[in-house]
């Protein structure tokens, strides 16, 4: 199984696993110029992240380990949320009763999304959660799990 | 009620930017006009200790992948709580996808973030369908009007004026009729005129579904 993983928190091993580590990396802000979608389909106006979206998009599953921000993701994990609009064509289709993007790939990975901070309310958590549970349903990925950091469990740590 | 607006949309105040659009139409019938300030174009860290001055801040944004672009989380970020009672925030997104409930999830968050950070809530005005009124102002008349009354409004008030704002928001959800409609639009070929004809203009049409990163 093809993994990739995304992180801005936690001290995981991700030995001979590709890491996309945003503490190391700034991702470029979307510019909002639509050149992914009608001037160079499926490829963004900025080099940055090529290597990362032929990772994740060939990737069976997505590991994230997030830092809560102000209750929410981090500028710049929204960024790189912002920059996965290539790998989605322009269409709209109304097939669930509602709007969404048409898929340019075949398959998107699963996800696995691990968080770590802290929220005021329950309210302020469910808010974190149902939000990122629509980010990978509108991003096509059919299995989606959001976790507190502390419930990640490593292959090889489950003794079970 | 000293108020300023902010434009959250990396396009910052260029004439293709809907959200300058926006901000430019809250403020055109003001007595006073509000201040506008871009985020694309501030320092976020600068903009945040600048607008903690100020009495009140509406922020106009366009909605990316469900909730503000990296640019506004940035700034968002930088920005301290209250430390005095009396402030306000509202927030005004525009977005391509029609029905405006594609915006509840970044509302329920700006609404806690307005209480985290002690200033009371305003609101967020929603408008869909959007994306096109830079390249066709005329066609969205009535839109502009109602951005217009909602700032004249907010002068007088201090608040978003419901009215106003149950006539932007509509329709919160896609009708059956109008799912119906879409989908035949969809299926006779209708649907993707608008996208073709710039693709062709871009003569990329025979690119337009490549899979790059395979």
């Amino acid at each position: 199984m093809k993994t990739v993983i995304i992180k801005e928190c936690g001290d995981i091993k991700t030995s001979d696993v590709y890491t996309f580590d945003l503490n190391k990396k700034v991702v470029k802000d979307c510019i909002g110029c639509w050149s992914c979608w009608w001037k160079t389909p499926g490829r963004c106006s900025f080099n940055d992240l090529n290597e990362f979206y032929h990772r994740y998009i060939t990737a069976d599953k997505a590991i994230y380990f997030v830092r809560v921000t102000k209750e929410f993701v981090s500028g710049n994990l929204k960024t790189l949320f912002d920059r996965m609009i290539p790998l989605y064509l322009p269409y709209t289709v109304y097939t669930s009763g509602e709007s969404m993007h048409v898929p340019r790939y075949e398959k998107y990975p699963d996800i696995e999304f691990y968080y770590e901070g802290k929220f005021e309310t329950h309210s302020g958590r469910q808010i974190f959660v149902d939000y990122i549970n629509r980010v990978f349903y509108q991003f096509y990925s059919k299995n989606i799990i959001i976790k507190p950091i502390g419930e990640f469990i490593a292959e090889g740590d489950d003794n079970t | 009620m000293n108020t300023i607006i902010l434009n959250g949309s990396p396009k910052g105040n260029s004439e293709k930017c809907n959200s300058q659009i926006f901000a430019e139409q809250f403020v055109k019938d003001m007595k006073n006009p509000c201040e506008i300030k871009c985020i694309a174009q501030n320092v976020p860290k600068e903009l945040a200790q600048y607008v903690a001055d100020f009495d009140a801040i509406i922020l106009i944004l366009p909605l990316y992948i469900h909730a503000m672009p990296g640019i506004v989380m940035k700034f968002i970020e930088e920005l301290e709580p209250a430390t005095s009672k009396g402030k306000s925030i509202g927030f005004i997104i525009q977005a391509g996808f029609i029905e405006t409930a594609q915006h509840k999830y970044v509302g329920r968050y700006l609404e806690n973030l307005a209480e985290r950070l002690n200033y009371s809530y305003l609101g967020t005005v929603s408008k869909g369908e959007a994306a096109a009124i830079y390249m066709y102002p005329k066609m969205f008349k009535k839109v502009l009007k109602l951005l217009s009354e909602l700032g004249v409004a907010y002068e007088k008030n201090h608040a978003f004026d419901d009215e106003v704002v149950k006539k932007l928001t509509n329709p919160y959800e896609l009708s059956k009729f109008k799912l119906w409609l879409l989908r035949l639009v969809n299926k006779v070929g209708l649907g993707n005129i608008g996208w073709h004809k710039v693709l062709r203009e871009n003569d990329v049409m025979d690119k337009r579904l490549d899979r790059p990163f395979l």
